[in-house]
């Protein structure tokens, strides 16, 4: 548990970085220098643990996103407004300038009704309709997490509900921030950026490069166990856990470094392996999660 | 006669539309509908037994532990594994960080807001209805507690981080207990953490409930439901210390009975389900998806104790465990579940002192061949059951029945409502423009079910709130 992963500089910078980012935002903002932005989450086929590790964040948190960052138009957990009055404030930016948050695949079966996402003007919107109208129009999008970026789990097979990522529906780019959740200084390091700069540099899979780039593999702190052919046999141990069915050597985020829930740990600290929930392909080419086939 | 819709109903986990009917004021029906599918169940069929404690949490991210511990007890159950106590008391532990996160989130963000102004001038935080009665003072003091407790959950969930790797989505509830091993250094961190989140829900939270509950006291005759109560049991059943909160039991015509795991059975008569029969045990079937069914109005299923509905949740274990015995309404919900965080910080203590550092408590384990287990236990939004199946070394068959499919579960033949429908019948509408009530009663379950709810009545349209026709 904390760790120091390196001694190199370049880690704390890059732990920094939301938070600097965020606070020029703020700072912008109050001296008027930087727009306010209207800011929509939608909520659709998924968990809604990334407007949950949302809240989680703390560098700034929350409070600051919502008060003095951007104008929070629409989420629907944590909107005080329900029913029509909600989905009217929703759609009441539709022709305005706003950046789109999506959390969570799109379902596509029986042309979108596994997924209502309320009712407006007394016709059910579905998330089908929803991402294809705010999509289109929004100044960037954004998708959270590993679902709204590549399908993620729920489009697991047999992919019972027809699920895609946002991008499959979209004829417009779409940045993605996958993870299962996506950790809260991704979002908001990449919102903040945008506020600042417009669009972060993406890899070749739509991420921003300055949370991408790395491979939890390079810079895991157990890689001298691997490199030494020490490997685990079972949870718990506190060597490699590439035996395991660790995904670290093929999962690019920064994990190692920034880690989670304020810093405190993160899945290999807990001593069990990555599961791969940030890489493409999660759950499917993920599994098995765990292996105890060590041969 | 009125008819009302509400979807999306906000401040819950998911999408729920309600359907109302109101004659002469008074809700005379109402339907829960839930409007999202995945099928977790089926995606689950041919997978790694282990894998399911980490696929399973991605069902919810509000309260993925809750899976990851029922789906660990299922496999336990299913490969004849006893866990340590130490095991048991890790992992409990990990359980009742969620159960603090999900509470102070649940009261302030979720809550509150139905019965105190927020600030103006921020979107989010703009509402529709005028029925606000606290004093400026009081309702400023609750303002900025609702900015506070976002530290506390927050501090809930570090705390979960430090046994489970990361939160939402942990990764260290498993079979044996817990991946990791508790450390002094551990010890001592969750410690602070949970004496800070203890103070905040001993000195704002419990007030805050109770000021806002002496401003709303019909609230304390409205949504009553059935007055069937079911739980599992959590925080039970240890060598030493016994039980700390409730054991398996259910509460019906006034008398409080063991529970009997044989007699829940779950019913698709009114959800977008086809099986070879309506209703069937967890190991029985699992019902495939079909929006076409004419009566069907809901994602949601029927889980039933003995035929009957049952409403699940913190007054139903506070109730059966006697620490809270007031009454069964929307008001007493919302004050049983602050209760019960600083119950469940308590035990928390407890088991924190009962840890001993360096002991691990994994194993390898091997996949059955063949095998059949349950998980049962109380979550925060009551009871949870996970069933699985193995053959040839993978899951065959997986049956999830949640907490919410127990309080806002749909009518089977018998026609008997959900105990969230229940709850709303029989509610007064003071304006029909704005119908507060159904979201303050239908909140108190803390719905945790992608789904929509209308308010509904049979037959004649003559106005819609809300919704147009």
């Amino acid at each position: 548990m904390n760790q120091v992963n390196s001694n190199c500089p370049n880690f704390n910078t890059r732990l920094e970085t939301t938070s600097v980012l965020v606070n020029k935002v703020i700072d912008g903002v109050k001296q008027k220098r930087i727009k306010k932005r209207n800011l929509i989450w939608l909520e659709l086929t998924g968990c809604s643990g990334n407007i949950i590790s949302l809240l989680d964040g703390a560098n700034p948190d929350f409070k600051s996103l919502a008060t003095q960052m951007v104008n929070f138009i629409y989420d629907n957990s944590l909107m005080v407004s329900e029913g029509e009055a909600a989905m009217e404030k929703l759609f009441s930016v539709i022709d305005d300038d706003y950046i789109l948050a999506v959390e969570g695949a799109v379902s596509t079966k029986d042309n979108g009704l596994y997924n209502v996402i309320g009712r407006c003007r007394g016709q059910p919107v579905t998330a089908y309709e929803a991402i294809k109208k705010f999509g289109e129009k929004a100044a960037h999008v954004i998708a959270v997490g590993t679902c709204a970026s590549d399908g993620g789990i729920s489009a697991a097979r047999p992919n019972p509900a027809q699920c895609v990522g946002i991008q499959n529906l979209l004829d417009r780019k779409v940045i993605k921030l996958p993870g299962c959740p996506c950790h809260p200084d991704w979002f908001m390091g990449t919102l903040a950026y945008i506020m600042l700069f417009g669009e972060p540099e993406l890899d070749n899979r739509q991420r921003p490069v300055m949370f991408y780039s790395t491979l939890i593999h390079d810079i895991c702190p157990r890689r001298k166990y691997f490199d030494k052919g020490i490997f685990a046999s079972k949870l718990g141990e506190k060597t490699c856990m590439f035996k395991l069915g660790c995904r670290g050597p093929v999962t690019r985020v920064d994990c190692p470094v920034r880690k989670w829930n304020e810093g405190v740990n993160w899945p290999i600290g807990d001593d069990s392996p990555c599961i791969g929930c940030a890489m493409f392909g999660f759950p499917d080419k993920m599994e098995p999660f765990i292996s105890y086939n060590t041969t | 006669m009125q008819r009302i819709k509400i979807s999306p109903v906000t401040r819950i986990s998911g999408f729920m539309e309600i359907d109302a009917m109101i004659d002469k004021n008074t809700i005379i029906d109402a339907k829960t509908e839930g409007l999202l599918f995945r099928g977790f169940e089926k995606m689950l069929e041919g997978r790694s037994p282990f894998d399911a404690v980490y696929f399973t949490q991605r069902i919810c991210g509000i309260c993925s532990t809750a899976h990851s511990i029922a789906s660990t007890l299922a496999l336990e159950n299913a490969m004849g594994i006893i866990p340590s106590q130490q095991g048991r008391y890790l992992r409990d532990i990990i359980h009742g960080c969620e159960f603090l996160q999900n509470h102070i989130r649940h009261f302030y963000q979720y809550t509150a807001p139905d019965f105190i102004r927020l600030p103006e001038g921020n979107t989010l935080f703009e509402t529709d209805h005028n029925d606000f009665r606290l004093p400026k003072q009081k309702n400023d003091l609750i303002v900025q507690h609702y900015f506070d407790s976002l530290k506390y959950s927050r501090n809930a969930h570090e705390m979960l981080a430090i046994l489970g790797g990361k939160a939402p989505h942990n990764h260290g509830v498993f079979i044996g207990g817990i991946t990791t091993q508790a450390t002094p250094e551990k010890i001592k961190q969750l410690c602070f953490l949970l004496n800070n989140i203890r103070d905040f829900i001993c000195k704002k939270m419990i007030p805050d409930a109770y000021t806002i509950a002496g401003y709303y006291k019909e609230y304390f005759k409205i949504g009553r439901g059935y007055g069937n109560l079911l739980s599992y049991g959590c925080f039970n059943g240890y060598e030493k210390l016994g039980t700390l909160f409730v054991n398996p039991s259910a509460y019906s015509d006034g008398k409080i009975m063991k529970l009997d795991p044989t007699e829940i059975t779950e019913n698709i008569y009114s959800s977008w389900y086809v099986a070879n029969s309506d209703t069937y045990t967890p190991y029985q079937t699992i019902a495939e998806p079909s929006m076409k069914k004419d009566d069907a109005y809901s994602w949601v299923k029927a889980p039933r104790y003995r035929e009957l509905p049952y409403e699940v949740g913190p007054l139903a274990r506070m109730w059966l465990s006697g620490d809270y015995r007031n009454g069964i309404s929307t008001m007493d919900r919302t004050l049983a579940r602050v209760l019960e965080a600083k119950k469940i910080a308590d035990i928390m203590f407890t088991l924190l002192s009962n840890l001993i550092p360096g002991v691990s408590v994994q194993k390898e384990y091997k996949a059955p061949q063949n095998a059949q287990g349950a998980g049962l236990i109380d979550t925060t939004r009551g009871a949870l059951g996970h069933w699985i199946k193995i053959e040839d070394s993978v899951i065959s068959l997986y049956q999830i029945i949640t907490p919410s499919a127990w309080n806002l579960s749909t009518r089977s033949e018998d026609n008997l409502p959900g105990p969230g429908e229940k709850a709303l019948i029989g509610t007064i509408i003071k304006d029909y423009d704005n119908p507060v009530e159904i979201g303050r009663t239908i909140r108190s379950f803390d719905p945790c079910i992608s789904c929509a709810t209308h308010v509904y009545s049979n037959g004649n349209l003559i106005k819609t709130m809300q919704v147009v026709p």
